[in-house]
């Protein structure tokens, strides 16, 4: 009786034991997105995809190598994700811990399972009835920023909220400005020590734009940069008269960041009116620039202004990328963008010298980039009344789909357009609210004007091709390269690609259903398999290698 | 009897019109009946430089029609500016006559080019086509309804021509049928394939991407067609449709066959029949 008496106290002790681990193993508290995480941008291990770009030098440059040239054509769907809203893709997902998080359009978001493609969790906002909302050219959204256990998203009535990651709930909704008067943000945050980097559209819309800094646990917001100066300030009497006030120059496409120099680059959106500028003479300042500005102050450090006085739309919202570079024998600390005026530039990112800057496509408007870093500009390309012929068209050379680069073999990809438009210009009155555009460009059409595209592998060096890959007509899909000489993209008409990043030639192809508009895929191990996530249309799909071996994660 | 017909369009349409505001429940509220920047000036000019790039690739820098309708008759013909202002918006369904949603096209966007539109519409009715629609049908049998269709009868190679008379302006449709237009409709485009054996398939290209062409033969069967699988895929520089000339079609002919394509109007949807 006794000796049953103390083998169930020992039973009852073990089992209150196990239970006690058990619910330690379930109560420890997930690993949450730290300031390092960030900085240290793609790990070795594939188990991260944190933001953006991929890291803060926006390289979308994987170090993964399970999937080759070799052996790219066995890769098999693992699973679909289907919105069921209205509206496509153009975002880049984020991973963390074998769970997807995605914005889509209309300020749908999900947490996705990375194993199945099932739901975690959905969030929906409530927006303003469509019909009130301004943002000019779709009503999407390009990915989530992560600090923490939150998610940051913009969202198209220009306010910037954080969720709870584990239940998609609003932690903190903060408004950036009025949308009834022509702002919206469709920008994927960036998250910079403890601060959230965002910036508005509504460059059509006569707004006044500017980056914003938010405290990440607060929201409350840090400090803003108008990307147009005020009275008193440096680069206001770039305006004619109030202009200033109405001048567009929006931000909605993610920028890069030094941790060194502690410097944020973004690339600022065209001045407003767009093609008729007589209401603002002058340079425009910082339309058309990319901007280095402090991470912890937002006080500008340096500009470069790729197009002064634009009068083809051509706004700088292309995605800059950093790297470490040796040009002329001497190592270069640089950032690269592929312009929408037809120009590739390469920036000293410590001063903002221009390096290189040569056209990657058929370039009309200018005959080169000066030494003093102005374009040398032609005669006859002013848009009227009657309409002037100019190349590039208003989309540009490219535009906010993510280029990539390889920093093994000092290569910058880009989808590129070879597209010519006639451009039209005439007085418009600023009404608040309302398109404020005085114009528009109308693509060339023609046997003398056939649009075309072709993926491009530009030595940033140079500004010379190494190689390209044609497509029957322009594509809008961003780049992911690989490690091992993989470079993933898309054409206009629906397929998903696969290239060898060190030719330019076509390995692998799926026909998706929908182009990449605006996406690049993302690449991650999970479960010992390297993933290929691809954005397209309404669909999420999941691609992986159909032999490759599961090998479950422990931790 | 034909004003039985109008009278059940009428009724069908507003009826749709109203099935369509219970759908979409976010269409706003009726615009106002006349256009509000009718005779302003600036209006005019802003609308002048919109309707030249949105709209004139298709209804002409002089909207006399192109490749769309002749739209400056729409005022003469008893359009009022609220339908008007309704079909820019909403376009029309089945036709090439895209919507204009806000927010990238607002209301006074399309008031401007209302406006502009007024300024170069005649303000009385053009003559009517001096043919013969009933002779024109004969000719109409005798050489077209081999590749165009209209309701149930003729070919499939060609467009469709059942609202061809809604949808092209006589101008234009002369132009296409004395073969003086030059360009294509998407989807007709002339294509011929040649197979490794070497064997010819000419037809019209219906899609195309970097790795296949999807095609109608000239037998009509439609078919997708691996380019691995092709020796050729040659884009034709000569429309699929024959040229007719005065030669083979008399100007009276002519005029005739276009006074009958101008009376096709659409297909009227019959009411259901009672059991």
């Amino acid at each position: 009786m006794k000796g049953r008496t103390s083998v169930r106290i020992v039973v009852a002790i073990i089992a209150a034991l196990a239970c006690l681990a058990t619910l330690a193993a379930q109560s420890a508290p997930p690993p949450q997105v730290t300031a390092q995480e960030l900085l240290n941008g793609l790990p070795a291990d594939g188990s991260r995809w944190l933001m953006f770009g991929g890291s803060y030098a926006n390289q979308r440059h994987s170090p993964l190598t399970q999937i080759t040239p070799e052996n790219v054509n066995r890769l098999a769907p693992q699973w679909v994700f289907q919105t069921d809203t209205a509206g496509r893709f153009e975002t880049t997902p984020l991973l963390r811990d074998n769970v997807l998080y995605v914005t889509g359009p209309l300020n749908v978001a999900w947490a996705v399972d990375a194993r199945t493609g099932r739901e975690i969790w959905r969030y929906k906002r409530e927006l303003p009835p469509t019909g009130n909302l301004t943002a000019c050219c779709g009503l999407v959204n390009r990915g989530f920023g992560v600090l923490g256990d939150r998610l940051f998203m913009t969202t198209l009535d220009a306010h910037l909220v954080a969720l709870n990651m584990k239940t998609g709930g609003v932690v903190w909704d903060t408004a950036l400005e009025d949308f009834s008067k022509g702002y919206a943000s469709t920008i994927a945050p960036l998250v910079v020590k403890d601060k959230v980097i965002v910036g508005v559209a509504g460059g059509e819309y006569g707004i006044r734009g500017f980056i914003d800094a938010y405290d990440a646990k607060t929201g409350a917001r840090a400090w803003r940069f108008y990307t147009i100066p005020g009275p008193g300030e440096p680069g206001n009497d770039t305006w004619a008269g109030d202009s200033w006030q109405r001048g567009g120059a929006s931000v909605w496409v993610t920028g890069a960041y030094d941790p060194e120099l502690n410097l944020l680059y973004y690339g600022i959106g065209n001045p407003g009116p767009d093609y008729h500028s007589e209401s603002r003479k002058g340079d425009n300042l910082y339309s058309d620039s990319l901007v280095a500005l402090d991470a912890d102050t937002g006080k500008l450090r340096w500009h470069y202004q790729f197009t002064p006085h634009d009068l083809h739309d051509w706004d700088a919202t292309e995605v800059p990328i950093l790297a470490d570079l040796t040009i002329a024998g001497q190592p270069r600390k640089v950032v690269m963008f592929a312009n929408r005026n037809g120009f590739f530039y390469t920036l000293d990112r410590t001063t903002g010298k221009l390096i290189v800057g040569k056209p990657y496509v058929v370039t009309t408007w200018a005959k080169e980039i000066g030494a003093d870093g102005r374009p040398v500009i032609l005669a006859g390309y002013v848009p009227d009344e009657k309409g002037s012929l100019t190349c590039p068209d208003a989309t540009g050379a490219t535009n906010f789909w993510p280029g990539s680069y390889d920093p093994a073999q000092h290569l910058f990809f880009v989808n590129a357009r070879e597209v010519c438009a006639t451009f039209y210009a005439w007085k418009q009155e600023y009404v608040p609210g309302e398109r404020y555009t005085g114009g528009a460009g109308q693509r060339a059409t023609g046997p003398d004007n056939r649009a075309w595209g072709a993926l491009r592998a530009i030595d940033p060096t140079t500004g010379e091709r190494k190689w390209e890959f044609p497509y029957i007509s322009p594509s809008t899909a961003g780049v992911l390269t690989t490690a091992s000489g993989l470079a993933f993209s898309g054409d206009a008409e629906g397929n998903f690609l696969a290239l060898d990043s060190r030719t330019g030639k076509l390995l692998w192809h799926f026909q998706m259903g929908s182009a990449l508009h605006g996406t690049s895929p993302i690449t991650y191990m999970l479960d010992g398999r390297q993933h290929v996530l691809v954005p397209a249309g309404t669909t999420l799909t999941a691609w992986a290698l159909s032999d490759s071996p599961r090998v479950p994660a422990t931790r | 009897m034909r004003s039985i017909y109008f009278v059940l369009v009428v009724v069908i349409v507003a009826a749709a019109n109203l099935l369509a505001q219970d759908v979409y429940l976010k269409i706003p509220a009726d615009p106002p009946t006349k256009n509000p920047l009718e005779g302003n000036a600036d209006a005019i000019t802003a609308g002048m430089g919109a309707y030249r790039v949105r709209c004139a690739d298709c209804h002409g820098m002089d909207a006399r029609g192109i490749r769309g309708p002749d739209i400056s008759q729409v005022w003469v013909r008893g359009r009022t500016d609220a339908a008007l202002f309704r079909t820019i918006r909403n376009g029309v369904p089945n036709t090439e006559m895209p919507a204009h949603p806000a927010p990238r096209t607002s209301d006074l966007d399309i008031w401007r080019i209302l406006a502009y539109l007024k300024t170069i519409s005649p303000t009385t009715a053009a003559a009517p086509g001096s043919g013969n629609a009933t002779s024109g049908e004969h000719v109409f049998s005798s050489n077209c309804i081999g590749c165009h269709r209209i309701g149930d009868r003729g070919g499939n190679l060609g467009p469709d021509l059942s609202r061809i008379g809604a949808a092209r302006a006589r101008a234009a449709m002369a132009r296409q049928i004395r073969g003086t237009m030059g360009s294509f409709r998407t989807g007709y485009e002339p294509v011929t394939l040649t197979t490794p054996n070497g064997q010819e398939i000419q037809g019209v290209k219906k899609n195309e991407d970097l790795f296949s062409v999807q095609v109608m033969d000239t037998r009509e069967r439609i078919q997708g067609y691996l380019r691995e699988d092709l020796r050729t895929v040659s884009d034709e520089k000569k429309s699929a449709m024959p040229v007719f000339g005065p030669d083979k079609l008399s100007d009276a002919d002519l005029d005739d066959l276009l006074s009958y394509l101008e009376s096709l109007q659409g297909i009227t949807p019959a009411p259901s029949s009672a059991r």
